[in-house]
C-alpha cells in the first residue's frame, strides 16, 4: 500500500513530545500502544517513527514529564508502560496553549483576511 | 528511582524495543499475515533497530561521560604498554607538583590562612608610630599602656593584650620549655575562641594579685593528659610555680601567632608570680602585644583618626618618670595605628615571607622543566603514534576528538601526578617544619589541607596537563594522511618542524635550569660564605649551661657564690679543658647595648655610640678562644671594688680611639649623660668577634668581669670546652648541678648548635635551592638525552646512508653534538640573561657576593654545559654504532 506511505506527513520537530504527553493522559500506554493511538487518532497521516519515538521517551522520563514501569501484556509479554506524571501533566497544559497559539499563528498566515477558510 | 547498573539498562531496552516489534507482529498475524511475513513487516517497518538503540540511549545523558569513559580507558591502557616512559613521566610530576603544594603549603599556613576564629577579617593589629618615624610600627607595648586601651577606648567592639614566652615545665633541674602566652581577660572572650574542656581566661582573672591558673591548648591537653576531662583542677608546674589548670582552649585554636602555637596560657597578672621585676607597673617594660576586634560599621581610615585622638590620652597617662625630658616629650607625642591582622601575626612570617617568595618561583621553574620534558616525552609517543593516529583521521574521528583525546591523557596523567605530589608535598611539608625548628622556639603550623591547597594543587595539575599536552597534541593531529599511511616511517612527508619543537623545548629547558643553577650557586655559597667566616672564636667542642635564678628568689650575693661553685666543680671535672660564664654568648638570640662616651668631641654620637656588652668571668677568653692582641684579661683582682677595667674589641678601638690609643683609655656608658656609669680603663683589646648577627661584621663590643656588672642579671651561661662525648659530659653536667643546687633551672645546647640555628633560614635556602638546582638539571638533561636519543633514532637511515657513504664515526658523532651545542649556545645565554636579570630579588638575601656574582654565574653555566655534553654523548656515540648494513636492509 504504497499511498498510504505518501500521505503520512513527517511529525513536524518538537510535536512528538506533545503528542506522545496527550496520549499518555488518555492512559498509561507502552511504546507500541503510542505509535498506534498517534497512527488511529490520526486517521493514519501521522506515524511516530521508532527511531524518535524511543529517544523521545526516554528523553522524557529523564525530564520526568513521563514514568515507566514493567508491566505483563495480556499474552504474558513484558512491556514497559509509561505513564504521566504530575509534572508532565502541567507541562502538556503549557505545550498545548503553545500549540494553539502557533496553528492560530500559521491560520493566521495563510489567510490574511482571517474571515474564510479556503476550500 | 533504582539505578540500573549500564548493562542492566542496556537489556532492559532491548527488551523493550524487542516487544514493540513482537507486538506488531501479533497484530499483523491477527490480520492475517503469516508469521514469517510478519516477521519481516514489523523488522523493516520498525526500521535500524541498532540506530534507535544508539540514539535512544543518547538520551540517558551518559554520552559525554561515557566518551570520557572511553578516551581515559585507552589512555590507562596506553600507558600501561610504556609502563617505564609512564613512571618516569609520572614521577617527575609527582616532584614538580609536590614541590610546588609543599612550598606554597608554607606559604598558606604562614601568609594566607586567616585565623580559626569568628570573623577573623574583624581583627587589628595595634602598633606604635612616632610623627616623625618612618619605620614600621613598633608592636611591643606596656603593660600600663595595655591597661589604659583596655579601660578607656572605644574605639573597638573589644581589645586584648597577649605576650609570648617560653615557660619551663621541669619542677626540677634541668629546663623543659614550652612555648606559652600571658593573655589579658579580654583574649579570649574578643576572639570568640570556646572551651573545649572547663573555662577559659576571663576578666575577672585578670586583676592584680591573681592567683597562679592556666588554660592549655587542646593538643597540649591531649599530649600531657591524655584529653582527660580530670585535668582540670589539677596543677601544672609553669617557671617552677604551681598553677592550676582551669579550663582547656577549643580545638585548632593555637593562638593569634601563626608558626609559635601556645600551649598554656595564663593570665597578664600571673606575671607578677613568676617573675620579680616590676613588669606590670613598668613603664618601660616592654612586652605586650595588642589586637583588637574592629567594630565593622568603622572604616579602617576612619578607625585610624579616631586611634589617633585617643592615642593622646594613652600616651600621656602612661609617661615614663624616670626618662630624660627630650625623650618624654618624644614619648608623648606616640599614637597608636591599626593594622589588618585576620592571619594573625607572625615573627616567622617576617623571617620567611621572601624566601618562601622566592622558593615558589624555584619551584615554579623546576614544575615548567618537569612539564617541557613531559612535553618532549609527548612529541616523541606522537610521532610513533603517528600512523595510528593518521588511520583514525581517516576512518572519519574528528580532530578535536583526537585532540581531546590526547589532552585527557596528559591531564589524567598530570592529575596522578598531583595526587603522588600531595602525599610527597605533605612529607616534605613536616620535613621543612623540622628544617625551620629551633631549640629555642618550636615551631607550630596548620599544615592540614584546605580549599586553598587542594585549589591550587588542582590548578596547578591541570595547568600542567594543558601546558605539556596542547602542543603535543596540536602537533600530532597535524598529520598528513596519505603520506603518514604510505610509509613506515616516511620522515619525507614529516614536517621537520616537529624536530624544531623538540629542540626549542630542550633549549628552554637549559635556560630554566640554568637560572636555577645560578639561584642555587648564590645561596650555597652565602651559606659557604657566612658559616666559613672567621668568627673570631672557635665554637667546636663547646657546651652551653644556661641557668636562669629567676624562679628560685634567692639573693644576689647567694647567686653568685652559687655560680662560683658550679663553675669550679665543673673545672675539676676530668676532660673538661676550661670553662667559663657569663651573661651571654654569641648568637644567642639575646643581646645587651649602651652608649659609650668618651672624653673626645669627634668620639661617635648617637646610635654610632651604641656597643655590644657582655660580662664574663676570665676564662671566658681562653674557653671561646678569642686572642687578647694587646693588654691583658681580666684576672681575680678585678673585683667589685676594685677599678673598673672592660676589655674592648677591634671595632670598638677602632671607632671610639682612631689614633690607636684604645689600651689605657677610659670610658663611660649609659644614656642619661646626667648618670654615667663609670670611669671604665681599657687594659685589653680582643680580636673581632661576632655578637648578634653571623651577616653583621664584628659590632664595636665590650666586655667587663662579671664582678663587676652595675646590676645582677639572673640568667647566665657556662661555657665548658670538653672533648668529651655529650653523653658522659651532658650526665656529669647534670650531676654537678644537681649537687649544688636541684632546683636550678639549667638547659643545655652545643655551641655549634647555636651558631648553626641562627643560620637557619640560610641553610634552608641553601638547602633547597641546591636540591631544587641539582633536580632541574637532572629534569632538563633527561630531557636533552631523551630528545637526543630519539633524533638519533628518527634518523638512522639517514646515518646508515651516510656512513655507506664513507662517513666516519667521529663526523656522525660530531654531527649528533652539534645539535646539543645548538641547544646550549641558545639556552645557555638566555639563562645567564634571565638570571641576571632577576639577580637583583635575591640581593638583600646574599651574603658575601653580589647578585651578578661571575664566578657563579660561568660556574653554573660551565657545569651545565659539561653535563649536557656528557647527556648527549650516549646518543652521539649510539648514532656512530649504526650498522649501515642492517638499516638499509629494512627499507
Amino acid at each position: 500500500m504504497p499511498d498510504r506511505y505518501q500521505n503520512r506527513i513527517e511529525i513536524l520537530q518538537g510535536t512528538l513530545d506533545l503528542l506522545i504527553l496527550q496520549t499518555l493522559a488518555w492512559g498509561p500506554q507502552h511504546g507500541y500502544g503510542i505509535t498506534q493511538a498517534i497512527r488511529a487518532n490520526s486517521n493514519n497521516v501521522l506515524t511516530a517513527d521508532t527511531g524518535s519515538l524511543y529517544p523521545a521517551l526516554h528523553r522524557l522520563e529523564r525530564k520526568k514529564w513521563i514514568s515507566a514501569e514493567w508491566q505483563l501484556s495480556e499474552n504474558k509479554q513484558r512491556v514497559r508502560v509509561y505513564n504521566l506524571t504530575r509534572r508532565g501533566r502541567t507541562q502538556l497544559a503549557s505545550e498545548r496553549s503553545r500549540w494553539s497559539k502557533f496553528t492560530e499563528a500559521i491560520a493566521g498566515i495563510l489567510n490574511p483576511s482571517g474571515n474564510e477558510a479556503e476550500p | 528511582m533504582k539505578f540500573f547498573s549500564r548493562d542492566d539498562r542496556d537489556s532492559n531496552l532491548n527488551d523493550e524495543l524487542q516487544s514493540h516489534m513482537n507486538m506488531d507482529q501479533e497484530t499483523r498475524v491477527s490480520r492475517g499475515a503469516s508469521p514469517e511475513q510478519a516477521g519481516l513487516d514489523s523488522r523493516r517497518e520498525f526500521g535500524n533497530a541498532g540506530l534507535v538503540r544508539e540514539t535512544t540511549r543518547d538520551m540517558w545523558g551518559w554520552a559525554r561521560f561515557e566518551r570520557l569513559a572511553q578516551d581515559v580507558r585507552y589512555a590507562l591502557r596506553l600507558f600501561a604498554k610504556t609502563p617505564v616512559v609512564t613512571a618516569v613521566a609520572l614521577l617527575s610530576l609527582a616532584l614538580g607538583i609536590g614541590a610546588n603544594t609543599a612550598i606554597f603549603g608554607l606559604t598558606n599556613a604562614l601568609l594566607l590562612r586567616s585565623l580559626p576564629v569568628q570573623n577573623p577579617q574583624e581583627l587589628v593589629t595595634l602598633g606604635m608610630l612616632t610623627p616623625t618615624s618612618t619605620s614600621d610600627p613598633n608592636p611591643i607595648f606596656t603593660n600600663p599602656i595595655w591597661e589604659q586601651v583596655r579601660d578607656h577606648q572605644e574605639v573597638f567592639q573589644s581589645a586584648f593584650a597577649w605576650s609570648s614566652q617560653q615557660f619551663d615545665l621541669s619542677q626540677g633541674g634541668e629546663s623543659h620549655f614550652t612555648h606559652g602566652i600571658y593573655a589579658s581577660g579580654s583574649y579570649f572572650l574578643t576572639l570568640g575562641v570556646k572551651p573545649a574542656a572547663g573555662r577559659l581566661i576571663v576578666p575577672g582573672d585578670d586583676v592584680r594579685g591573681c592567683p597562679g591558673v592556666v588554660v592549655l591548648s587542646y593538643d597540649f591537653w591531649q599530649e600531657q593528659f591524655g584529653g582527660d576531662p580530670g585535668a582540670i583542677g589539677k596543677s601544672i608546674s609553669l617557671n617552677r610555680h604551681s598553677f592550676e589548670v582551669i579550663g582547656v582552649s577549643g580545638r585548632g585554636f593555637t593562638g593569634t601567632e601563626v608558626g609559635y602555637g601556645y600551649q598554656v596560657a595564663v593570665p597578664i597578672c600571673a606575671e607578677a608570680i613568676i617573675d620579680t621585676r616590676p613588669m606590670l607597673d613598668g613603664r618601660s617594660a616592654w612586652w605586650l602585644q595588642l589586637m583588637a576586634r574592629r567594630k565593622p560599621e568603622i572604616s579602617p581610615e576612619q578607625l585610624n583618626t579616631r586611634l589617633k585622638v585617643f592615642s593622646k590620652s594613652v600616651f600621656e597617662s602612661t609617661v615614663p618618670a624616670n626618662w630624660p625630658p627630650d625623650y618624654q616629650t618624644k614619648y608623648r607625642v606616640r599614637f597608636l595605628v591599626a593594622a589588618e591582622a585576620s592571619s594573625g601575626v607572625s615573627l616567622l612570617r617576617r623571617a620567611y615571607e621572601k624566601p618562601l617568595q622566592l622558593l615558589m618561583g624555584v619551584v615554579g621553574l623546576v614544575l615548567l622543566i618537569a612539564c617541557a620534558n613531559i612535553a618532549s616525552l609527548m612529541l616523541a609517543r606522537a610521532s610513533v603514534r603517528r600512523k595510528e593516529i593518521a588511520v583514525r583521521l581517516a576512518v572519519g574521528a574528528s580532530r578535536a576528538r583526537l585532540i581531546r583525546q590526547l589532552l585527557t591523557e596528559c591531564i589524567l596523567l598530570s592529575v596522578a601526578g598531583a595526587a603522588l605530589g600531595l602525599l610527597f608535598a605533605r612529607w616534605g611539608d613536616l620535613l621543612l617544619v623540622r628544617f625551620i625548628n629551633v631549640k629555642r622556639q618550636q615551631v607550630f603550623l596548620n599544615l592540614s589541607l584546605d580549599w586553598r591547597m587542594l585549589a591550587f594543587t588542582s590548578a596547578v595539575a591541570v595547568a600542567t596537563g594543558v601546558l605539556f599536552g596542547i602542543l603535543p597534541a596540536i602537533r600530532s593531529t597535524q598529520v598528513s594522511v596519505a603520506s603518514a599511511m604510505k610509509g613506515s616511517q616516511a620522515q619525507d612527508g614529516e614536517p621537520r618542524s616537529r624536530f624544531r619543537a623538540g629542540r626549542w623545548i630542550v633549549a628552554s629547558q637549559i635556560a630554566l635550569s640554568l637560572v636555577l643553577l645560578v639561584v642555587a650557586g648564590l645561596f650555597v655559597r652565602t651559606f659557604t660564605n657566612l658559616i666559613s667566616q672567621d668568627l673570631g672564636f672557635d665554637t667546636g667542642n663547646v657546651t652551653l649551661a644556661s641557668v636562669s635564678f629567676f624562679s628560685l628568689k634567692m639573693p644576689p650575693a647567694e647567686q653568685i657564690a652559687t655560680r662560683s661553685e658550679v663553675l669550679q666543680r665543673i673545672q675539676a671535672i676530668p676532660g673538661v679543658a676550661s670553662a667559663s660564664q657569663s651573661v651571654l654568648t654569641p648568637l644567642g638570640g639575646i643581646g645587651w647595648n649602651d652608649n659609650v662616651v668618651i672624653d673626645d668631641p669627634s668620639a661617635p654620637k648617637g646610635d654610632d655610640a651604641l656597643v655590644d656588652f657582655n660580662f664574663i668571668s676570665p676564662e671566658y677568653m681562653s674557653t671561646l678562644r678569642t686572642p687578647i692582641m694587646e693588654g691583658r684579661n681580666f684576672d681575680k683582682h678585678d673585683v667589685e671594688g676594685s677599678p673598673k677595667v672592660a676589655i674592648v674589641n677591634q671595632a670598638m678601638a677602632r671607632s671610639f680611639f682612631p689614633r690607636g690609643n684604645a689600651l689605657g683609655s677610659y670610658f663611660k656608658t649609659g644614656d642619661d649623660p646626667k648618670k654615667l656609669f663609670g670611669p671604665i680603663q681599657i687594659v685589653g683589646v680582643m680580636k673581632d668577634a661576632k655578637y648578634g648577627s653571623m651577616r653583621k661584621a664584628a659590632p664595636p663590643s665590650a666586655f667587663f668581669p662579671l664582678t663587676q656588672i652595675p646590676e645582677p642579671e639572673s640568667g647566665g651561661v657556662f661555657e665548658i670546652r670538653s672533648n668529651l662525648p655529650a653523653a658522659t659530659l651532658l650526665p656529669t653536667l647534670r650531676k654537678v648541678f644537681a649537687e649544688v643546687n636541684g632546683s636550678l633551672p639549667i638547659t643545655f645546647q652545643s655551641f655549634s648548635k647555636q651558631i648553626d640555628e641562627s643560620v637557619t633560614q640560610e641553610r634552608l635556602l641553601a638547602t633547597l635551592s641546591g636540591f631544587f638546582g641539582v633536580l632541574g638539571l637532572l629534569l632538563a638533561v633527561i630531557g636533552l638525552y631523551g630528545v637526543m636519543a630519539y633524533l638519533v633514532t628518527r634518523r638512522q637511515k639517514e646515518i646508515g646512508i651516510r656512513m655507506s657513504l664513507g662517513a666516519q664515526r667521529g663526523e656522525i658523532q660530531r654531527m649528533v653534538l652539534r645539535d646539543v651545542a645548538i641547544v646550549l649556545l641558545v639556552g645557555v645565554p638566555v639563562g645567564i640573561g634571565v638570571a641576571a636579570a632577576s639577580a637583583k630579588f635575591v640581593k638583600t638575601m646574599l651574603f658575601g657576593l653580589a647578585p651578578r656574582d661571575l664566578t657563579t654565574l660561568f660556574g653554573a653555566a660551565i657545569a651545565l654545559a659539561v653535563v649536557a655534553a656528557i647527556a648527549g654523548f650516549f646518543p652521539a656515540r649510539r648514532a656512530s654504532r649504526v650498522d649501515p648494513m642492517l638499516v638499509l636492509r629494512e627499507e
